[in-house]
């Protein structure tokens, strides 16, 4: 299976790189605007679970990589043959300034909360996606706080360290 | 417990108080990590029930909160608001080091870093985590405090409504419920 779709893959999408660096685990990079397209074909091929999305910050480079986590759904136990198990990674970056990427809720509808996360914690914006409010902070931050340029102790200091201690 | 004779002064003078000292209905809040170590307290194995302290189902019963772990920004309000329900007298132990000073969150960007500055506490608990001895160790520590009226943060609370509430206003922004005390303006008072 790995092999086949390894084939098909690099066949099907232009500027896809397919490396497979172990047993059981493939990782496809993607450009950004064929993400949805790739993960619509890896659905049809039998990829039907959308375990995560992450984001990594690449500052030197002045990359955020998102990395979407695709497993695939067994319906017994015994279904699973070594060569069924696979793990796929797809990866694609965005410019850090001004990051944006097509949504894919149309094909993974349970993505919504991951894309609403990584939207608030990196300043990703999700082109198509119905509500990106925020997910788990309350308050607004100046640089969203995931990134490896958000300042946390001089956050933490202007923020709670300013607030005075009610004397008794 | 039963009855110590040496007590008996202190029952005849102030019955209200050694009552509820002895009755704590501590409100089942849970956050953070230190909520892992209330189940034991709780129950069999260590059964705070000795000391009187029973676990209830809505702040409005209550007279004990035990702030069990770090207190995200978001958690603090829910704080807040169940504090503010619970009726007096009633008494706050922070557990744990993250409400005392941060503890491993000091830098973190969601939680506060000192309970006390938005609501007030009698009691605190070092340790991350405390052991369950270390709660009843708390509360006998809170039956002193009681005895001798220094656990007074709910009057505490009332006397500085308006410095608790700009504290809470500057963590949490526009706050989406009224004051519960009346809010007096310094400037509009010296003016009388």
């Amino acid at each position: 299976m790995i092999s086949s779709l390894q084939e098909n893959l690099e066949a099907t999408f232009k500027g896809v790189k397919v490396t497979a660096p172990e047993d059981g685990r493939m990782s496809v990079s993607v450009p950004s605007d064929s993400i949805p397209v790739v993960l619509r074909y890896l659905k049809g091929n039998g990829l039907d679970h959308m375990a995560l999305l992450s984001c990594v910050d690449w500052i030197e480079d002045g990359k955020f990589e998102l990395v979407y986590f695709l497993t695939c759904y067994m319906p017994n136990d015994t279904d699973y043959a070594a060569d069924q198990k696979l793990h796929v990674l797809v990866r694609t970056q965005v410019p850090r300034d001004n990051p944006g990427i097509e949504s894919v809720i149309g094909v993974f509808e349970n993505i919504e909360p991951y894309e609403r996360e990584i939207h608030e914690l990196y300043g990703v914006h999700f082109k198509g996606h119905p509500r990106l409010t925020h997910l788990l902070l309350e308050r607004d931050y100046e640089v969203p706080p995931f990134r490896k340029d958000f300042d946390t102790r001089q956050y933490v200091e202007e923020t709670f360290g300013s607030i005075p201690p009610v004397d008794e | 417990m039963s009855m110590d004779r040496n007590q008996i002064t202190k029952w005849l003078k102030s019955p209200g108080k050694m009552a509820h000292k002895y009755s704590l209905h501590a409100v089942y809040f849970c956050t953070g990590c230190g909520i892992i170590e209330i189940p034991p307290v709780i129950t069999a194995r260590w059964d705070a029930e000795r000391f009187g302290v029973i676990p209830v189902a809505t702040p409005r019963q209550g007279n004990l909160f035990m702030i069990t772990g770090y207190v995200s920004v978001k958690t603090l309000k829910a704080i807040i608001r169940t504090y503010e329900q619970m009726p007096d007298p009633k008494y706050t132990v922070a557990f744990g080091s993250c409400p005392i000073n941060g503890g491993m969150y000091w830098d973190s960007y969601n939680t506060i870093k000192h309970l006390d500055k938005y609501i007030p506490v009698d009691g605190w608990i070092a340790g991350c985590m405390p052991r369950p001895e270390a709660v009843f160790v708390g509360v006998t520590h809170l039956w002193t405090l009681i005895d001798k009226e220094m656990a007074n943060g709910y009057i505490r609370y009332k006397k500085k409504y308006a410095a608790y509430r700009s504290n809470q206003e500057m963590a949490l922004g526009e706050l989406d419920w009224p004051p519960l005390y009346p809010i007096e303006d310094e400037a509009e008072e010296e003016s009388k």
